[in-house]
């Protein structure tokens, strides 16, 4: 006869072994367990996407540039506040029409495969990049040709002038992989980089925990401030404040600001920059779907209908700065008047509306919902809208289909947050020119191609000059009704200092250093 | 008994392909544009348009579905999307991961259950309502709520257990038990309100019996009675009912993942689907729909282990 009080027994214990067993299966395992210290010993910091590839030719800069940075070095660095700087191009001119750039390069920097890099490898990661498939490609859309006129020697030929180019090198376009790794079966996910670090595969879980050591090798080891560093992708905000509030991590980007408060009482720094605009796109700006938005006055008429500061404190929580303008303060084209062009004024929008001919109710706005932007935003998009008789007819869509149907000019405005990008020919590029992506209804616009002309082609007081006139003459012509630039937080522990850096998401790696 | 268990195999194959087929025109239908959600809102349409043919999005769906099926038999069911990783390898150590959670909770739902189901149909009185007040709130508070809880008290104000994470068994074993105390917890509670009802329940039905009348009359001690016999008999039911809770874990551990950050099939799951990533996501539907169906067979089996009366010839 069984036992059954023996088999029971049995069963646990057997089911107990297994659950060790399977717990030891797995191939690594997050520290997240251990406590953050200034030792400059490990440095953690929170992410809230997984590294989606390390093949550079397909990279993806902004909330993977932690990532990217870690392995890899870039031809040129940027400072925090966007100053582009010598890296492993030491010097860089330009011909006299912007179309030629020879770059000198180190020739003390080796692969950690042990691949020399040069001038020949530059010109192969650069053509790469550009016929890869990565968000930024585009970035180098203008390249022709890149090649080696020596060994330390790089010639980039341009089809046409990109103001950004400089920028641009300091990010993904920039990356240099060893040819080596290229197109090997795991490129994408074993980087081989000069970089200050090595990404260690065996305590490294994908998708969750990338583990980083020092580079012992790297040409530049006063940039290495820390021994080890450890990447936790974190899904939900519960999930980084948790981590917070139990100093398991030294920094983390902040996806909800409501939770300052409760980081600042974990002894953390809320360190705060401004990296987007938030408001509506009008799109239609022709008046293709949508006529009435083909009126400036209609469009003035939007602007003025929204109370900004009332915006700001009922979506951001108060966190951001309001503004009538789409340009980044880092970007040249920036005017601080422009900020507050447009008042809160229904009497000056229903008086625009009636003098274009709009009675109240007869124009009706169809704009697409998406579970990205809550609730309030579009009632309180609706309701300022309507305070000055313009009708709101809302189109629910699916998350997954909300960017795509935007960008395929599906419909003539609406609420998006989008990069307000460091540099001025990055957002005319982003938003503004007939090509632009976010320009799905390809506006064309004497004034403001005459004026992207010369930001693309003049002297630096002249495209500073253009620049400032064209956000003038954007907001002037209304194209945009944003709202304001939402605060981005990058949360720090007391060990921990940081620079934030303009135009990213995430501070640059090199800019995390223990505190003394 | 084989030819049951062949039946039962058999039954699972054609579910599992059932649920992958469905799966599969599920995410197209609601897949949306998964280039573009892939490179982000600055990508140019040429890239995207680029990123879709690499990806083989620009091909008919029968198509990609005979692709990914041949993958499938030869063994290989992909790489992920938004991660590189091969799918098998993503799903593999996440499995053990989760599993670990699971049977954890599993052991300790079956432990405290059955001590507390005994105690309150043996006992009665103020225990048995200690009890029955206990499981009401157990089964009516969501675990998420009990998972947030735990993770204040403990974790963030006593400090006694790491908030988010998972450590590995092996790298450090009181590491790995602090990392999974408090999943394990607040993924139990609600089946360990469960199964006690039902072991308590199955208890008294089983006191009333004249067997236990009669084993008594013999002299049998009461702990003798209740532990090698009546036990015995309502071990079934709450073995069913634990084998069902088992497979609920496995849901119920998509959420507590989320919450302690832990690197388990479940928060891979809602990351997958949210974004579109189809090899992984079908992947994750192949491996949980062989996991499931296997469960049920062992549950099966185990019932007609401990208890001969249901034991198939």
């Amino acid at each position: 006869m069984f036992n059954f009080r023996k088999r029971l027994v049995t069963a646990l214990a057997a089911s107990a072994i297994a659950a060790i067993a399977l717990s030891g299966c797995s191939p690594a395992a997050s520290s997240a367990g251990s406590s953050a210290k200034a030792s400059g010993g490990t440095l953690t910091i929170g992410t809230i996407v997984a590294s989606t590839t390390f093949a550079v030719n397909n990279s993806a800069w902004a909330n993977e540039s932690p990532y990217l940075q870690a392995v890899y070095d870039t031809l040129l660095h940027s400072d925090p506040d966007g100053t582009v700087k010598p890296w492993l191009a030491t010097k860089w001119s330009y011909n006299s029409d912007k179309t030629v750039l020879t770059m000198k390069l180190r020739d003390d920097v080796t692969f950690t495969d042990g691949t020399k890099f040069d001038a020949d490898v530059a010109a192969k990661n650069l053509l790469r990049f550009r016929d890869g498939t990565s968000p930024q490609k585009a970035y180098l859309a203008t390249l022709a040709d890149a090649k080696a006129v020596d060994a330390t020697t790089l010639q980039l030929t341009l089809s046409a002038p990109n103001p950004s180019l400089l920028s641009f090198l300091s990010q993904n376009p920039g990356l240099q992989e060893s040819p080596a790794a290229f197109g090997t079966p795991d490129e994408k996910t074993t980087p081989v980089g000069s970089g200050p670090y090595v990404l260690d595969k065996k305590a490294t879980v994908v998708g969750s925990t990338y583990v980083f050591t020092k580079n012992p090798r790297y040409w530049a080891p006063q940039q290495q401030h820390y021994a080890k560093l450890v990447m936790n992708v974190y899904s939900t905000p519960t999930a980084i404040l948790n981590a917070i509030k139990g100093r398991q991590i030294n920094g983390a980007p902040l996806t909800d600001n409501s939770t300052i408060p409760q980081i600042k009482g974990a002894g953390y720094t809320a360190n705060g920059q401004q990296l987007n605009f938030f408001g509506l796109l009008l799109f239609d700006r022709a008046g293709t779907t949508t006529p009435a938005l083909g009126d400036v006055r209609v469009r003035q008429a939007i602007n003025y209908a929204f109370d900004r500061k009332a915006m700001l404190k009922a979506i951001g929580q108060g966190y951001g700065t309001v503004t009538s303008s789409i340009f980044s303060p880092d970007s040249s084209g920036y005017d601080k008047a422009m900020d507050s062009y447009y008042t809160y004024d229904v009497k000056k929008a229903k008086a625009l509306l009636k003098e274009a001919g709009y009675g109240d109710g007869q124009i009706t706005l169809t704009m697409p919902t998406s579970s990205g932007f809550t609730p309030a935003t579009y009632a309180l998009t609706k309701q300022y809208l309507g305070d000055v008789g313009i009708k709101v007819d809302e189109v629910n869509v699916a998350p997954t289909s909300f960017l795509g149907d935007l960008l395929a000019a599906k419909y003539g405005s609406t609420v998006m947050q989008l990069k307000a990008a460091p540099t001025t020919w990055e957002t005319l590029t982003l938003d503004v020119l007939p090509k632009a992506g976010w320009n799905p209804f390809h506006t064309t616009d004497g004034t403001v191609d005459s004026l992207a002309k010369t930001i693309q082609t003049g002297s630096k007081d002249e495209a500073t000059k253009a620049a400032q006139q064209l956000n003038e003459y954007i907001v002037k012509q209304a194209w945009f009704a944003p709202w304001y630039r939402p605060q981005q937080t990058y949360a720090t522990d007391p060990n921990t200092s940081v620079q934030t850096q303009t135009g990213n998401a995430y501070p640059y790696l090199w800019n995390f250093v223990p505190k003394k | 008994m084989l030819a049951f268990i062949a039946r039962r195999i058999l039954s699972g194959v054609v579910l599992v392909v059932a649920i992958s087929v469905i799966a599969f025109l599920l995410l197209y239908a609601g897949g949306g544009d998964i280039a573009r959600r892939l490179l982000g809102e600055d990508a140019s349409a040429q890239t995207v348009a680029q990123k879709a043919h690499e990806l083989g999005l620009d091909r008919p769906l029968f198509e990609q579905f005979g692709s990914w099926v041949a993958g499938v038999f030869h063994g290989d069911l992909g790489t992920s999307w938004f991660t590189s990783q091969p799918v098998g390898d993503a799903i593999l150590s996440r499995l053990a991961v989760t599993l670990s959670l699971v049977f954890g909770a599993t052991i300790l739902i079956a432990v405290v259950s059955v001590i507390l189901g005994v105690l309150a149909a043996t006992r009665g009185g103020w225990i048995d309502g200690l009890v029955q007040v206990l499981s009401l709130i157990g089964t009516a508070i969501p675990g998420f709520l009990i998972a947030l809880g735990l993770v204040v008290v403990f974790a963030i104000n006593l400090g006694w257990f790491a908030p988010t994470g998972y450590v590995q068994f092996t790298d450090s074993p009181q590491g790995w038990l602090s990392s999974i105390a408090l999943p394990v917890i607040a993924l139990s509670l609600g089946g360990i309100a469960g199964v006690t009802q039902q072991i308590r329940g199955s208890m008294l039905d089983s006191l009333r019996q004249d067997y236990v009348r009669t084993l008594k009359s013999r002299g049998l001690s009461t702990r003798s009675v209740v532990l090698k016999h009546v036990l015995r008999n309502a071990a079934g039911p709450a073995l069913a009912v634990l084998g069902v809770h088992f497979v609920g874990l496995l849901g119920g551990a998509v959420i507590i993942e989320q919450i302690f950050a832990i690197p388990g099939v479940g928060q891979v799951a809602v990351t997958a689907t949210s974004q579109g990533d189809i090899p992984l996501v079908m992947g994750l539907v192949i491996a949980t729909g062989i996991l499931v169906v296997l469960l049920n067979l062992v549950v099966d089996l185990a019932q007609g282990w401990l208890n001969p009366k249901v034991r198939l010839s």
